[in-house]
């Protein structure tokens, strides 16, 4: 069930009012333009002990993404793909007001909108991860920690599962004698395509990029879209309580794809790979 | 009373032995005094203490703070005033005694989202502090950019009598009311002004410890190393004087000096002699504007961090000082610095409606009609 | 526990290459995440854990409010990317327990009388996890207290002592907790001289316990001038005297 709830930052007027001046000469707080994103940092293998992780700074929010790579059963309806489970939890310390318990509805859509973009644009080609077909698979379990809140959470827990698998390092396991055996050799994942998530949320009748905590406890809509590196759209989600004209809705989907371009171009560039 | 040099300390570090007389953030540990904060440890006449560079604020009576309304219930306003208490504004000061929650609409006067200045006139260990705005200079805040440092630096912003702050007023052409829980406003005409105010502000907070920050504030602010005392150069007293100088440079358009708006400031502003006027009385004006704006430091032993939080602990100082802000009503933001209202964003669209001065006791009627947001 | 293999070589050299009172290589950040009111990041050997502090602040639920102090919260928690295999994220018996005993080993030097009907809460994340890892929490969480400017009477430093090839070592490493012969993490306020958490984990014969005892506490005081050191660094730059006129 999910019910209305009230906003936990409360935006003070001259705050609120100051934003709204800004973005109607299409700047905002921070000295930003509305189409400008935060700056990201990306900083990779930061676990060792992981297969793959990253650590991505979008602005102030901070998210770090581990991948463990096992073995087991595969999904069922899906005995010849290798399983890919991502799930992202908010950290306490991330902000004052996260109370510690099972992920809340706004974390799990998090995280599924953020699955739903490197699924259904088969970032990882699972065809290629199975062991024995309908019994043994590669599962490989993407988890994000996010430790630090102001703002966009979607794109930068995102942009940290991306950066993780694409640094990251299979182990390479092989059935002898009929059990598995971590052979102890690393390759490269199987990747198909970099899908880049771009959120856009409606201040007014102004559609601005990457908002942070604060335009969020301001804005009236927002909207989530993922592209490949083919610019095709993989994934979207149209999130909070207000609503978008469907002249907004084009606009902002055709912002998606000239952004994603440009930060899709971003992380291949700070992980040093091509998809 | 031996004389002790100053000391870095954090927590648990022994300051001094002996029969010293603990006052602040220290505790004694047999013969020992210990430090119980990250700070700076200092002996004075009274004893020891030690002044804290870190630490959320803790309300104080008369203290004069900052605060967001943020929900209300039907008898009082909640007021957020960063810390770790919930403060709360009853009604009944601000309607009256009379005040019957069918009759008086509350959000008429202040809605959720609103900033006040406003005095903390009871707190101890078994209840929330509770607020005031009925002294002078309390209130509404109308206009001005908002910003939180730590508690523990705002002496540091304030500096001797205030020379800190004054230097980054009369440099940025702002006012900037601080309240004893950190949260600071910076307002102004100049966009510009209020940028470089709110960074000075920041520099302030992050190296409040160090040496020679005033001169590198100065530097950030361009100001020449010599303490400025002639009045021509202060911020705009008469809204006349500085509504000329608008239109010569032509900078922000909403404020245009047209003869309606001059007018109705006359009619509002308080004291229009003292504000017309601008040599004579500056210099006086501004002695009697500090030190009714900033905490007095009339400790003997007052030092560059003015004791300025008491923790429940330790029994408060009996010279706690009335502070007042720096929201005097002669020079009221609103009457001066107009900001136009009701404005919905729209990508490309600069214009703006202009709508005519308001003084502060008229903007506090008028908020119920503004189109706040619900959230 | 049984051993099958050497975990300390003929030269005396540890799994790691450590001798048997050495400590691995710690460093502590302080104020590293900017939401909260205090924060300390800690790498002890492979130990990679964040600490946040919040607090004090206003209780929720209400109810639990304590009239005369403040109630301490401590929540240890890991990632599931942080150890060997992967971890389940909801909440384990193993950190429930490390939670508690955690708040257990601060509350002592914390001044909790000072903030009545107040909360402080502390989070410890753990990344990544190497051994040790309650120990490295408690440590940075000290840190991130002071940082947060909570009064308190002393900073905690945290160490564990173990045996391995029925010798006593300083600060032991996963491999080392796994195979080895005994456990001992200990809490311990430098200046106060108090234990605030003393566990043991295997078997110590009674000379065993003393010296690994000692051992432990002197662990726990190398870690203390790391802390001192960082929260030194972070709010004055190493400074230790203060400087002359301040304008």
């Amino acid at each position: 069930m999910s019910a209305s709830k009230r906003s936990t930052i409360i935006v003070e007027h001259l705050r609120r009012q100051q934003m709204w001046d800004l973005i109607a000469v299409g700047k905002r707080l921070q000295g930003r333009t509305i189409e400008e994103m935060r700056p990201l940092e990306v900083e990779l293998d930061v676990i060792k002990k992981a297969n793959g992780s990253a650590k991505v700074k979008l602005g102030d929010t901070e998210v770090v993404a581990g991948i463990k790579v096992e073995t087991g059963e595969p999904f069922e309806g899906l005995e010849n793909k290798g399983a890919l489970i991502i799930s992202a939890e908010v950290l306490p310390i991330a902000s004052p007001h996260i109370e510690p318990g099972p992920p809340d509805e706004d974390t799990i859509e998090l995280a599924r909108v953020v699955d739903r973009g490197i699924r259904e644009s088969e970032m990882i080609d699972l065809d290629k991860l199975v062991l024995v077909p309908g019994k043994v698979v590669y599962t490989i379990f993407v988890d994000c920690s996010i430790i630090n809140t102001d703002g966009n959470l979607l794109d930068a827990t995102s942009y940290a599962v991306v950066s993780a698998l694409l640094s990251c390092k299979l182990p390479i396991f092989e059935i002898q004698d009929g059990k598995v055996v971590d052979t102890g050799k690393t390759r490269d994942p199987p990747l198909t395509t970099i899908p880049v998530s771009i959120t856009q949320v409606r201040i007014g009748n102004a559609i601005i990029l990457d908002p942070t905590a604060e335009e969020e406890a301001c804005m009236d809509a927002r909207i989530t879209i993922t592209t490949n590196s083919e610019s095709c759209y993989a994934a979207i989600q149209k999130g909070y309580t207000g609503s978008f004209t469907v002249d907004q809705i084009k606009k902002a989907a055709e912002t998606a794809r000239i952004k994603g371009e440009q930060v899709r171009a971003k992380l291949q560039e700070l992980t040093n790979k091509n998809g | 009373m031996q004389e002790l040099k100053r000391k870095y300390v954090i927590p648990g570090d022994k300051i001094v032995d002996g029969n010293f007389r603990p006052l602040m953030n220290v505790i004694r540990i047999g013969n020992s005094i210990i430090s119980t904060r990250i700070g700076i440890a200092e002996a004075g006449r009274d004893g020891i203490k030690v002044i804290p560079l870190s630490g959320v604020y803790i309300p104080r009576i008369n203290d004069i703070v900052i605060g967001k309304i943020v929900d209300r219930s039907s008898l009082s306003w909640d007021v957020d005033i960063n810390s770790c208490f919930s403060a709360h504004l009853p009604a009944q000061d601000v309607f009256g005694r009379d005040f019957s929650p069918a009759r008086d609409d509350m959000n008429r006067e202040l809605a959720t989202g609103d900033l006040i200045t406003a005095r903390i006139i009871a707190f101890d260990r078994t209840r929330d502090p509770m607020l005031t705005v009925q002294d002078r200079d309390l209130g509404k805040i109308p206009h001005g950019e908002s910003l939180r440092i730590s508690a523990t630096r705002v002496p540091r912003l304030i500096g001797k009598r205030g020379s800190m702050i004054q230097t980054i007023e009369q440099a940025t052409q702002t006012r900037v009311i601080i309240g004893q829980n950190g949260v600071v406003v910076v307002t102004g005409r100049n966009q510009d002004g209020i940028g470089l105010a709110v960074k000075a502000i920041k520099v302030v907070e992050e190296e409040a410890h160090t040496s020679n920050l005033t001169q590198r504030i100065k530097v950030l602010l361009n100001v020449p190393d010599t303490t400025p005392a002639q009045p021509q150069v202060s911020p705009p007293s008469s809204f006349a004087g500085s509504a000329e100088k608008s239109a010569e440079s032509g900078d922000i358009p909403e404020v245009s000096p047209t003869k309606s708006a001059l007018q109705s400031v006359s009619n509002i502003v308080q004291q229009p002699a003292s504000n017309e006027q601008q040599s004579q009385d500056r210099g006086e004006q501004e002695q009697d504007e500090s030190s009714r704006r900033h905490p007095e430091q009339a400790r003997p032993d007052a030092s560059k961090f003015t004791d300025s939080s008491h923790y429940p602990s330790i029994s408060p100082s009996s010279d706690a000082t009335s502070v007042a802000s720096s929201h005097s009503k002669a020079r009221s933001q609103d009457d001066r610095y107009r900001k136009s209202e009701e404005q919905r964003p729209v990508a490309g669209d600069t214009r703006k409606t202009k709508t005519p001065v308001k003084g502060i006791h008229d903007r506090l009627q008028e908020h119920g009609k503004k189109e706040g947001d619900n959230r | 526990m049984s051993q099958t293999k050497s975990l300390i070589d003929k030269q005396g050299k540890r799994t790691d290459g450590r001798t048997v009172g050495q400590l691995r290589n710690v460093k502590i950040s302080v104020g590293v995440v900017k939401n909260a009111d205090g924060s300390a990041y800690i790498e002890f050997g492979k130990n990679k854990i964040i600490v946040a502090v919040y607090g004090p602040r206003e209780v929720h639920p209400k109810h639990m409010a304590q009239p005369d102090r403040c109630v301490l919260r401590c929540r240890y928690h890991m990632s599931p990317f942080s150890t060997d295999t992967r971890k389940n994220p909801a909440p384990s018996r193993r950190e429930v327990e490390i939670s508690k005993v955690m708040r257990e080993a601060l509350e002592p030097a914390l001044m909790l009388e000072d903030y009545p009907r107040a909360a402080i809460d502390v989070y410890v994340e753990v990344l990544q996890a190497d051994g040790g890892s309650r120990c490295a929490g408690i440590s940075a969480a000290s840190v991130a207290l002071a940082d947060a400017g909570i009064n308190m009477r002393d900073l905690v430093a945290a160490c564990a002592a173990g045996k391995v090839d029925d010798k006593i070592v300083l600060d032991i490493n996963d491999t080392e907790d796994k195979e080895g012969g005994a456990d001992m993490p200990v809490a311990y306020t430098p200046h106060l001289d108090e234990v605030t958490l003393l566990q043991l984990d295997g078997i110590l014969t009674r000379d065993q316990f003393n010296q690994c005892f000692d051992t432990a506490v002197e662990g726990c005081k190398m870690v203390y001038e790391i802390q001192k050191q960082a929260l030194m660094q972070r709010y004055f730059g190493n400074e230790t005297e203060v400087k002359e006129e301040i304008q």
